[in-house]
């Protein structure tokens, strides 16, 4: 049991969360359905990464392969949320796509799997720090796929949504942020030490501020791209921060080295 | 008249944007690294004093002060911010990056000194979101302030500790420095997986005829403002395990601990409350 029997828990978790999402994008209004067929995936998704944590005897929270399978966890819970509460019907196959993306990463490079927990992990911040921000990044994940559709198509309602799916990815992104401010004071000595990933996550940080401070400017007016493209920047700068900066000069002298 | 107006504030970011990156450039190329020691207790208080009062009546002259005004704009806090994802991007991208140099100094305190305007005019005026405002605002200016302000006054030494009491560190340029003090290592202990890799160590230590235990991530707090940390261990070419410790003392610890603690109230209230109606269908 582990991580040997992924390939065919995914394929069943992808084939729910699909049927789910093709339901929901074919639909006029929201689907009984497609909302019990995505929870079904979520709980399967969420029951495999129960039993990893119980196999590998520790949160499985630590590898890039771990967190890329909260990523998609939360992917399909950012979705459905979207879906239920905005009845934006295509969210759910977006949101889909993206977590199987993640999830064909983390079959095809099997070599990320480990079992050790490092000393420096060894803390009861960790659950809480990486759990939190692998849920902002979904959730601002989505409103980077709404963003996109925005910057094309003008919509009241997708603005809102994105305003909300925004607020609360910077609220969680924040969060984690900063409970990784006090692991590190408790771990190294000091609260912020400008290593490679925490620059990285200032510029992320900074840009999705931006955002939030562009909106009652430009919302309403045709400056709104300024506001989307922001966002978008964001989930750049994102990417780069959580692993983009592994595959940087950089990530030699970062003390954030134990998720390759 | 507005398009006029917004591109006259856009210019005025721009001739700021641009005089900010000529001055901190210059600054670094004539006169090196910031001179951050010469900043320790008590002048960082006394110039941190003076600050706060400059901006203090700067904010009551507002009315006669277009540099004021332009603080207190929206334009100041998208260039505050987006100088803070320059600095990100560029520190992100350097191998060793140094955290004295002008440009990093400047935008930090260029920000510092925004935040500072906004709290003064938010803190009544922030209607609805007085909380949220405040938690985020003031807890951001007491985070980011301790860092840059306490920064002159912030000890971190590194010692190896032997199986011999020695009061000898050294601070991470590689000076030496003796501590009041002296540390000896009375045991160490490590686990290892099946690769090898370090699982688990502790190290007691004695420090003041005191035994302590210590493991990476449990500091001791030796005093108020100082904590000595377990960072690693090696082996002496003699086959002698020693333990690599860290001690740092850092008096704006608390107030920066209070300000992160602000920030994380605050980003929950952010998600409680949510957005201020800014799109025209909501309204």
């Amino acid at each position: 049991m582990g991580w040997n029997i992924f390939p065919v828990w995914a394929a069943v978790v992808m084939v729910l969360a699909t049927t789910g999402a093709v339901i929901a994008a074919l639909g006029k209004s929201r689907n009984v359905w497609a909302t019990a067929l995505m929870l079904l995936a979520i709980i399967g998704m969420a029951g495999f990464i129960a039993m990893l944590w119980i196999v590998l005897e520790r949160p499985p929270l630590r590898t890039m392969g771990e967190t890329r399978l909260w990523y998609s966890f939360f992917l399909l819970v950012a979705g459905l949320f979207t879906y239920s509460r905005w009845k934006y019907r295509w969210i759910m196959l977006f949101s889909t796509v993206l977590a199987g993306v993640f999830i064909i990463i983390n079959i095809v490079k099997p070599e990320i799997h480990d079992q050790t927990l490092m000393p420096a992990l060894q803390s009861v911040w960790f659950v809480p720090h990486v759990s939190v921000y692998m849920f902002s990044y979904s959730l601002l994940g989505c409103a980077t796929l709404l963003s996109t559709v925005a910057l094309v198509r003008r919509n009241n309602d997708m603005d809102m949504a994105i305003e909300k799916l925004l607020y609360t990815g910077l609220a969680f992104l924040s969060i984690g942020m900063l409970t990784g401010s006090l692991w590190a004071k408790e771990a190294w000595g000091a609260y912020w030490s400008w290593d490679a990933k925490e620059s990285w996550a200032v510029a992320t940080w900074g840009l999705y501020l931006i955002a939030i401070h562009l909106a009652p400017s430009v919302m309403n007016t045709s400056r709104r791209w300024m506001y989307h493209t922001t966002i978008l920047l964001g989930f750049l700068a994102l990417q780069m921060c959580w692993y983009g900066i592994n595959y940087l000069p950089s990530a030699e002298t970062s003390i954030h080295t134990y998720n390759q | 008249m507005a398009i006029l107006a917004s591109y006259k504030k856009s210019l005025t970011s721009g001739c700021i944007l641009v005089g900010f990156a000529t001055l901190s450039i210059v600054a670094q190329l004539c006169l090196g690294n910031f001179p951050l020691d010469l900043f320790c207790f008590p002048l960082n208080i006394f110039v941190l004093a003076l600050w706060m009062m400059l901006i203090t009546m700067m904010y009551r002259d507002r009315a006669n002060n277009a540099s004021s005004r332009f603080m207190l704009s929206r334009e100041a806090t998208w260039l505050s911010l987006a100088i803070m994802v320059a600095l990100g991007v560029t520190l992100g991208l350097e191998r060793e990056p140094s955290t004295t140099t002008w440009p990093v100094v400047l935008t930090i305190f260029f920000v510092l000194t925004h935040i500072c305007f906004i709290v003064l005019r938010g803190w009544r005026n922030a209607k609805g979101i007085r909380w949220r405002f405040c938690l985020v605002h003031i807890g951001l200016l007491m985070a980011l302030g301790a860092g840059f302000w306490g920064a002159p006054d912030r000890v971190q030494l590194r010692t190896a500790a032997h199986h011999y009491p020695s009061n000898e560190a050294y601070t991470m340029e590689g000076k030496q420095r003796f501590l009041p003090y002296t540390i000896e290592l009375e045991s160490f202990s490590i686990k290892q997986s099946e690769n090898g890799a370090p699982t688990h160590y502790e190290a007691q230590i004695k420090v003041e005829d005191k035994v302590i235990s210590l493991k990476v991530n449990h500091p001791y707090a030796r005093t108020l403002s100082e904590k000595i940390y377990l960072v690693s261990f090696g082996t002496s070419p003699y086959g002698e395990r020693y333990a690599v410790i860290e001690i740092v003392n850092e008096p704006w610890q608390w107030l920066a601990a209070t300000g992160i603690i602000m920030l994380i109230a605050g980003a929950m209230l952010l998600f409680v409350q949510g957005p201020r109606k800014t799109v025209s269908g909501e309204r």
